[in-house]
């Protein structure tokens, strides 16, 4: 496979011979070609026609799977993760703080990550704004942003939120509880509301031609809000219990937003009806637990549980390490509860592109969608499965031949 | 802003009977590496009423005090474009018979004014060493508040300040246990500031227009400070940190429109083609192992070995710059030796023509002030050092300093370190 360099400056790419899982419609492709034409996949099937002057490359033996999602990473962030000085503190953006030279990048690409949803740590009832990154390594840190995703922002419910009363002595920060998590989350939708009438007054007076007019205050913290009102924001809400899921639906459903994902939800399989009524997706461990009371009462089939009532799962690392064999993690949901393999596919592309509001673009290997592809030596989720090589948008972010060959230079 | 200088003209009027007695000097017979041209072997250097009369080979004036310059080499003066000069710095912990601490300074004060910090008698020991212009900001913090641009002659407050305030300084850095604990709060903290700023001016300018039924705005000094920096008034300097420091200094600056300088960017050779492009005022920090904040956080962590090879990263950053062709000035970030940390970066291969550069002219256009002052020219100011020998060779001894034309000779002081010389 050495040569592959080559690829980063083909305008058309065909990758032939593989067997390819699209983790679309079209199911699994036994000796299938993947057109890409600069960067976007224009064709996928068993029989294409390659045009002439393309690039072609022979995969015959290996699998192609769409690039991994993870819906829950802390990977290539600058500094501190949480802003944990606030219980609120929904103006601050991952997107400031991305460090594009982490080798965790470069590392996870060679596990087929090629998308992350990096979020703010689960300090805050409402933390900060996550960033839906894409693994385009060696660029800088405005090429690792998905233009095309929409925001997105943490919640958390539970025990960090309540125990992360870091703040100078005599300056307590609230919530205690998870009664108090509550209150907090409606108090700020309720002043979000508010802040929303009260531009909309200003910008009805405005247009009235009233004179001397100030504008109101420009809140970054409420405005982030009042637009996970308006569903231009998603929420990616960390949580462990039935009881606090429960919780947060109804409040949701209360004030008039919607939960985009449920976070580690490891108590999702409780209550899968309920998370799949409401329209909420979720992002769990395969078999991470027992690291905290609250994370105690969990089953590896928690993953197809809930994929059985409804819900939209996802698998996801919260770690570094973990990331980089997300195909693995995605194994266990066909050995735990018997997901098919290719719903368990899904846990690790397409369900989290729609978890991430990026499906439209990314998780599955279909005609329009950008070439992000994980190539395989064999099928991802069997033991002896290693990633051969990796594409972002068609370019060769990872190549196996390459990075041992560099190894061995050294 | 112009009217405040007008004002400090005003204060500074009793100085203006003692310039007109000032002695005319002429130093005579030396080398003088001008910067604005090429340097001049047993040149004259005359300095009248605190400015640089001429220089050449012509014979001194009458009337000057000729001094003998012969083995000496002149150059401007040194200008520190970012430290701590004349500013108190904490004193080791538990260092015995220390003096009690300064206040610390407020972390979050963009109204705070470094000057009501100064202690004119620190700001000698710069002199000494051949810095005759200095801006000064305490380190702490994250928005330290407001730097002042110093020239140091005499020995009093109202001698030294040239400009002030100077520019309103971000550190992008975070506080342990107050917000902004991340650099995700000290980003929204400056957005939420400058919005914060042109709202009061809004406010402000509404009520002034007309007042009556209108309730009299509520007074904020750090908001009024914002508003200055969001009007375009001020510049913010950004201590940049990582390499995208630098980036997120510019962000701010397309955001909001406002003008925006860079200090310290230990990485910034990195982003050589940005800041080039971009024409970015860069102040090169000389501090290369400054001490660090233990990361802090529950995903918080140190990685010794990446620490040290950004130290090591550092001290050839400005080489690299200068390979790659960037403008750049040096300065102490607060290190306390400067001419030490020059020396280093001397010895990581930036040639010593280009470090005295970035310690003179280049500084002066760094903070936009090359027009009075960076080089030895007709009409600049008479900011000169005399040297031994080579300039910032590390046998080289600053023998005199003249600050707007006052000459100061140094006090030949033992080294700091080892003793003995």
């Amino acid at each position: 496979m050495s040569g592959l360099a080559l690829l980063a400056a083909a305008r058309v790419l065909a990758l032939t011979g593989a067997t390819v899982l699209t983790g679309g419609p079209a199911g699994t492709i036994e000796k299938g070609t993947v057109l890409v034409t600069d960067g976007v996949i224009t064709a996928v099937g068993p029989a294409v026609a390659v045009p002439a002057g393309a690039t072609v490359v022979d995969l015959a033996g290996r699998f192609v799977m769409p690039g991994i999602i993870d819906a829950h990473s802390h990977t290539a962030v600058e500094g501190n993760v949480n802003e944990c000085t606030d219980a609120v503190t929904a103006e601050v953006r991952i997107a400031d703080v991305l460090d594009h030279r982490d080798v965790n990048i470069y590392r996870q690409l060679a596990g087929g990550v090629t998308t992350a949803n990096v979020l703010h740590g689960s300090c805050n009832a409402i933390g900060g704004q996550n960033a839906v990154v894409k693994y385009r390594w060696g660029q800088g840190p405005e090429g690792l942003v998905f233009k095309e995703a929409p925001r997105g922002v943490k919640f958390a419910l539970g025990e960090n939120p309540k125990r992360a009363n870091v703040r100078a002595p005599g300056t307590a920060r609230w919530p205690a509880t998870r009664m108090g998590v509550e209150a907090l989350i409606r108090d700020t939708f309720l002043r979000a509301r508010h802040y929303r009438d009260e531009w909309a007054a200003y910008e009805r007076r405005r247009k009235a031609g009233a004179a001397g007019l100030v504008p109101p205050r420009r809140d970054l913290r409420l405005e982030l809000v009042r637009d996970v009102l308006d569903g231009t924001v998603l929420v990616h809400a960390h949580c462990y219990r039935s009881d606090e899921i429960l919780m947060l639906i109804s409040l949701a459903e209360e004030l008039g937003f919607k939960i985009r994902t449920f976070q580690h939800v490891l108590e999702g399989y409780k209550v899968a009806t309920e998370i799949a009524r409401h329209g909420a997706g979720a992002s769990t461990f395969s078999d991470w637990w027992a690291y905290k009371m609250e994370a105690w009462d969990a089953v590896p089939h928690n993953a197809a549980v809930m994929a059985s009532h409804g819900v939209r799962v996802s698998l996801n690392s919260d770690s570094n390490e973990l990331a980089r064999r997300l195909y693995w993690e995605a194994a266990k949901a066909v050995k735990y509860g018997g997901a098919s393999e290719e719903e368990a596919l899904k846990m690790i592309t397409l369900n989290p592109a729609w978890q991430l509001g990026v499906d439209r673009w990314v998780g599955s290997i279909e005609a329009g969608k950008h070439a992000d592809l994980a190539v395989f030596n064999t099928h991802p989720f069997a033991p002896d499965a290693r990633v051969e090589m990796t594409l972002v948008e068609g370019q060769v972010m990872f190549d196996r031949a390459k990075d041992v060959q560099a190894r061995s230079a050294r | 802003m112009k009217a405040r200088t007008l004002l400090l003209l005003a204060l500074a009027a009793p100085g203006l009977a003692r310039a007109e007695r000032e002695p005319v000097v002429a130093v005579v017979g030396a080398r003088i590496v001008t910067l604005s041209g090429a340097p001049i072997e047993a040149g004259t250097l005359v300095m009248r009423g605190g400015l640089i009369e001429s220089v050449g080979t012509q014979a001194a004036p009458p009337d000057a005090r000729v001094i003998e310059g012969k083995g000496l080499v002149l150059t401007p003066g040194l200008i520190d474009g970012f430290g701590g000069t004349g500013l108190p710095a904490a004193p080791p912990r538990g260092a015995p018979g220390a003096p009690s601490p300064p206040p610390t300074p407020d972390p979050l004060a963009p109204e705070a004014d470094a000057l009501d910090r100064l202690r004119p008698a620190d700001a000698l020991k710069a002199r000494d060493d051949g810095v005759t212009t200095a801006l000064a900001i305490p380190r702490e913090g994250v928005l330290p508040g407001r730097s002042v641009l110093l020239n140091l002659s005499g020995e009093q407050a109202e001698g030294m300040v040239w400009r002030q305030p100077f520019a309103l300084h971000v550190h992008m850095t975070s506080l342990a246990r107050r917000y902004p604990g991340s650099l995700m709060g000290t980003m929204a903290m400056v957005r939420q500031g400058l919005l914060d700023g042109t709202r009061y001016r809004l406010e402000w300018a509404a009520y002034e227009k007309q007042p009556a039924g209108r309730k009299r705005p509520r007074y904020d000094a750090s908001l009024r400070a914002w508003a200055e920096v969001a009007a375009g008034e001020l510049p913010v300097m950004v201590t940049a940190q990582a390499e995208n420091d630098v980036r997120r200094a510019l962000s701010l600056a397309d955001e909001f429109k406002v003008r925006v300088l860079v200090a310290g960017a230990p990485q910034a050779f990195r982003v050589a083609d940005l800041v080039k492009s971009r024409r970015l005022p860069l102040l090169v920090s000389v501090n290369f192992d400054p001490p660090r904040a233990p990361a802090g956080g529950p995903f918080g962590g140190s990685d010794e070995e990446r620490e040290r090879e950004e130290i090591a990263e550092a001290e050839r950053n400005p080489a690299e710059l200068h390979k790659a062709g960037v403008a750049f000035a040096l300065v102490s970030g607060h290190a306390p030796r400067f001419l030490a940390g020059v020396q280093k970066a001397i010895e990581r291969g930036l040639p010593r023509e280009a470090a005295l550069r970035a310690v003179t002219l280049g500084a002066a256009e760094a903070l936009g002030i090359a027009d009075r002052t960076g080089s030895l020219e007709k009409g600049k100011m008479a900011n000169v050092v005399a040297w031994s020998g080579d300039p910032l060779a590390k046998e080289a001894k600053v023998k005199m300093v003249f600050v707007d034309g006052q000459l100061y000779e140094p006090d030949e002081r033992p080294e700091r370190e080892g003793g003995t010389r």
